[in-house]
């Protein structure tokens, strides 16, 4: 909304420096987001809240401005010319629904001089951003900027039989609008019509046929007051904006439309002539005017300062209300019909404390309970996201809406239980992705085309699936790496490419710090990998087959993913601990280095040691592996670490001897191993 | 010779010192036994009286100003990279050390200001990216067919009909009140969805972190007062504030508030618009009418409610000038946080 310095300055008596005003408007509420020099006067252009229809005009901007420096408001009502009961003309209006259509008023004026405007009019409509047409369509527009009604002139004489009728449109009806655009025309889209025809979108913009031209000689004028759900949901379908629906939507106030009437009328005789021939109108002015009563104390509750009741009598006065003083502390305060906003006490202290001033309210801080609650998810995951950055691993954040076109890059079926946006804007926002898997890759493609050597990275996130007419969503983690990590040691730069061993390292270590006891990583037949967590199944790591790594044009790269389910997870996640005595008595370890065959699980080959061992065999675990020149292709070097330790003594090289050897023996008859 | 072209002398041999054994024999030359400084000073004996005076303290002068320069060129020499003589190790060899990772500046933002919060007594509180309109528009007080939804344009679910992608974390307000009753500190980080246009200021999804406390007596000065002590935290002491009146459809009184300019500090640049002030965020008193649809008794509970947007923060702090580097998600990015 843009207003002039000497526009407000024909309904108060400013005295501040527009550069002034412009500050105080903006901490009133108003915010002026920029103030431009034009010639001799200045343009504000105010950011307008939907609330306040009733800035949405010079006049409402003036009253503020008057509550803000304690001025008078020059709100003067035009006087009607009065037209002679021989001079009318006859109109016919009628009004289908006065729920779409409150209030209708249309004037007559006859032989009026269509012409351009004089040099003031112009220059104001023009200091606006509003282009010049005639002198009837810009007093339109005048009244409209100056009293925030919305008017329109229709060329009396282009109106078949003279009639308006204000009704839907029937389907297939259509309308050449002033913009010159035709456009199709249904029940839902409210227009004035004449016998016939649809002769305006109501509220929203008037049709070319019976606009005022130099032709012109005889004008109706219409200003009325249209349901602003209609005007909204017809501006909304065909796709159209105006000053006019732009206020409509907002509810203009129903006593305007009577003032704004008027005034057109006497600026249109007094600035192209002709004469009044009569007023008629449907329906009457609904003005909501209530009293509000406002206790002082209930002010200075909600602010925590009080104002005093003069002060807060003034600014409510100022703003247009009436006032007045009930019982001590005590305000009845009625509501003016432009300020249809206002219904309750809250909506007047919040009157009160714009124009007292935000700024003059303290700084306090309240006591805070906090409240008595277990650890939340939000605070496992915060710890997870500690974890998996020691461990190397930056954090994504990826769209949760995706194209289909991804999931089906990444090998996902894109058809069952996909949640799909109704109105994306592109098909970068088709549907909400059931896997965070597929935006990782991707992540890791644009990560190589930028020259990366390692690629270490995970995103923790909803995931969404339709599951029996219901929405599911769980938040899910996802990681995926890629490359060669490089790092030193004290004998020079080691390299190391990335496997789903690294994958299953860093799961692990998360897991451990989790807490969760029973975790295992389960071979399937489709080569994934499937991870289960407090016996459940909890997720999957897998290494991209070659046809998904060209979907994604990636070349001579491995690279590794792995999804958990954090809701499953989190069943098993303990972060209680025990402490576990330390050993009193000390260990004794023995290696066994040996060949086995690649196709042996080593899992299998430590169940089975571990079970043997019994008792006294505290751990065994893998020292080392290796493969290279000395081990034969088709099988693997190994080192077993067997420690064996007693709770109640010191053991012997004795005792132990018997142990270990059976184990080898075990090793060698059970698994065909060969010992180095 | 001259004072003067000693100092010179000095000089030229101090900056081709390079290491601490070179700068030994410079100590030796000039100020050791024999050196030059005494030979100076056994002059002034072969002077005449009246010149004796000046020149001593000429040689005085000299002879700090040297113990000066060795004693900082001494230091320079020792925090420079070398091989220590004891142990063979070359520091200026690379650090023995895996590359850490890191959080996603999205992630640090969130957390520095939840902390701040959390250090005030509130809990951190999440809730369900696909809302039901209740939540996200009716519970809020914001009508389903009116100008002021135009804020808050969403995305919808197909086949799913009142179910939609949230447009703020506000609808989380609703559904903590309605399960639980005040007193409420809650703070609520997550992502949010808006059919926007994308350029470098715009996304279809961001983050938002919501607040509210509710209690008895809760007034505007503590949410002031709450809100001060937030900005400063993570803006610094030195930034003003400007709390101004605005409108949304679930507080009143409702506030934007400033800060003012953490480029040009106030001046006006190209960050601020030439404003001087930064817009941080939305806020205002709760409304009655959310308070109503929450099924809480009239006037019995205020409470204050704030929402900001985490990427316009992060973008003001890290001088990040494309919304759309959050979600690139490139490592040379995501490296610096
Ligand atoms: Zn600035």
């Amino acid at each position: 909304m843009k207003v002039t310095y000497s526009w407000l300055k024909n309904f108060v008596n400013l005295k501040a420096t527009p550069e002034e005003l412009a500050q105080k408007l903006t901490m009133a509420g108003l915010e002026v987001v920029s103030l431009e020099k034009q010639g001799q006067d200045f343009v504000l252009e105010i950011e307008i809240t939907s609330n306040r229809p009733d800035w949405l005009s010079v006049l409402g901007i003036a009253r503020e401005v008057s509550a803000i420096y304690g001025l008078v408001l020059k709100d003067t009502l035009p006087r009607e010319t009065k037209i002679k009961t021989k001079e009318l003309w006859p109109i016919k209006i009628s009004v289908s629904d006065k729920k779409d259509c409150p209030f209708y008023s249309a004037r007559i004026i006859s032989g009026v001089k269509v012409g351009a405007s004089p040099d003031w009019l112009r220059s104001r409509l023009e200091s606006l951003g509003c282009r010049s047409v005639n002198n009837i369509v810009d007093i339109t527009n005048y009244c409209l900027f100056e009293l925030g009604q919305p008017l329109h002139a229709f060329d009396l004489d282009k109106l078949s039989q003279r009639e308006i009728r204000v009704r839907r449109a029937k389907s297939g009806e259509k309308i050449l609008a002033i913009d010159g655009v035709s456009r199709q025309l249904d029940q839902d889209i409210l227009v004035i019509a004449d016998s016939d025809k649809p002769v305006a979108i109501a509220g929203i913009m008037g049709g070319k046929e019976t606009e005022v031209t130099a032709q012109t000689r005889n004008i109706l004028l219409e200003s009325a007051v249209f349901d602003p759900v209609l005007v909204r949901r017809g501006k909304q379908k065909l796709g159209l904006q105006s000053e006019s629906a732009y206020r409509f939507e907002r509810g203009v106030d129903p006593q305007g439309a009577k003032r704004a009437s008027t005034a057109a009328q006497e600026l249109i005789l007094k600035l192209a002539g002709g004469a009044a021939r009569g007023l008629k109108s449907s329906g009457a002015v609904q003005s909501k005017q209530q009293v509000i009563n406002l206790e002082l104390n209930y002010v200075s509750k909600i602010l925590g300062i009080s104002i005093p009741a003069v002060k807060a009598r003034q600014i409510l006065k100022q703003l247009g209300f009436q006032v007045k003083a009930k019982a001590a502390g005590s305000l009845a305060v009625k509501t003016p019909s432009f300020r249809q906003d206002v219904q309750l006490p809250i909506d007047l202290v919040e009157e009160l404390a714009r124009i007292y001033g935000y700024e003059k309210i303290p700084q306090t801080l309240p006591a805070v309970k906090p409240a008595r609650q277990a650890p939340e998810a939000g605070e496992i995951i915060s710890g997870m996201k500690n974890i998996l950055t020691g461990l190397g691993l930056h954090e994504a954040i990826t769209y949760s809406l995706i194209d289909r076109q991804l999931l089906q890059r990444a090998g996902i079926p894109a058809d069952n239980g996909l949640i799909e946006i109704l109105n994306p804007l592109s098909k970068e926002q088709e549907i909400l992705r059931p896997a965070l898997i597929p935006s990782l890759i991707r992540a890791v493609a644009y990560n190589l085309n930028q020259q990366q050597e390692k690629i270490g990275i995970f995103e923790i996130a909803d995931v969404f699936s339709g599951r029996q007419n219901a929405v599911e969503q769980k938040p899910a983690l996802g990681i995926a790496l890629c490359g060669t990590e490089a790092f030193f040691t004290k004998q020079g730069l080691v390299r190391d490419e990335i496997t789903l061993l690294h994958l299953k390292g860093a799961l692990e270590i998360l897991f451990n710090r989790l807490g969760i006891r029973d975790y295992g990583f389960v071979p399937q037949e489709d080569d994934t990998i499937s991870v289960t967590a407090g016996g459940a199944q909890a997720g999957f790591l897998l290494e991209l087959g070659a046809q998904i790594l060209e979907n994604f044009d990636i070349k001579n790269r491995k690279v590794v993913l792995a999804q958990i389910d954090l809701e499953k997870l989190f069943t098993a996640v303990n972060l209680s601990r025990k402490f576990a005595e330390i050993p009193k008595y000390p260990a004794i370890t023995r290696d066994i280095s040996f060949m086995l065959r690649q196709d042996i699980a080593v899992e299998e080959l430590l169940q089975t040691i571990k079970s043997r061992g019994g008792a006294l065999l505290a751990q065994a675990r893998v020292a080392d592996y290796y493969q290279g020149k000395q081990i034969p292709s088709g099988f693997k070097g190994l080192t077993l670490s067997c420690t064996y330790r007693s709770d109640s003594r010191t053991l012997t090289e004795e005792e132990v001897a018997p142990l270990h050897n059976d184990i080898c023996a075990l090793l060698k008859e059970r698994f065909e191993v060969k010992l180095r | 010779m001259d004072i003067q072209s000693i100092q010179a002398q000095i000089e030229n041999d101090l900056s081709a010192a390079t290491s601490l054994p070179a700068l030994e024999e410079i100590r030796v030359k000039y100020l050791g036994r024999k050196g030059l400084v005494s030979e100076l000073t056994g002059s002034i004996a072969g002077l005449p009286v009246e010149q004796r005076g000046q020149f001593g303290q000429q040689v005085n002068a000299l002879k700090n100003k040297l113990q000066g320069f060795l004693e900082a060129k001494e230091k320079t020499l020792k925090t420079q990279p070398g091989v220590s003589q004891k142990t063979g190790v070359d520091i200026g060899m690379p650090g023995i050390a895996r590359e850490p990772g890191s959080v996603h500046p999205i992630t640090r933002i969130i957390d520095e200001i939840c902390a701040v919060f959390t250090r005030m007594g509130f809990s951190v509180v999440s809730g369900p990216e696909v809302e039901t309109e209740y939540n996200n528009f009716t519970g809020l007080n914001i009508p389903l067919e009116h100008p002021s939804r135009d804020a808050f344009d969403t995305f919808y679910l197909k086949n799913y009909s009142k179910l939609l992608l949230r447009s703020h974390t506000s609808p989380v307000q609703v559904r903590v009140m309605k399960t639980q009753k005040p007193p409420l500190a809650v703070i609520v980080p997550g992502r949010v969805y808006r059919p926007d246009a994308v350029d470098a200021s715009h996304l279809f999804m961001f983050h938002q972190i919501e607040g509210f406390l509710v209690d008895e007596n809760i007034r505007f000065s503590d949410l002031k007062g709450v809100l001060e002590l937030f900005a400063k935290s993570v803006f610094g002491q030195e930034i003003k504030m400007r709390f101004r009146p605005h409108f949304f459809p679930f507080t009143e009184p409702s506030v934007e508030v400033d800060i003012s300019c953490i480029i040009c500090k106030g001046k006006g640049c190209s960050v601020c618009g030439r404003k001087g002030w930064l817009e941080i965020l939305g806020a205002g008193m709760i409304h009655p009418n959310v308070f109503k649809q929450v099924g809480y008794k009239a006037g019995l509970y205020t409470g204050f409610a704030f929402g900001m947007g985490v990427e316009r923060i992060a973008m003001l702090k890290y001088g990040i000038n494309d919304i759309r580097l959050f979600f690139e998600n490139d490592l040379r990015f995501l490296k610096q946080f």
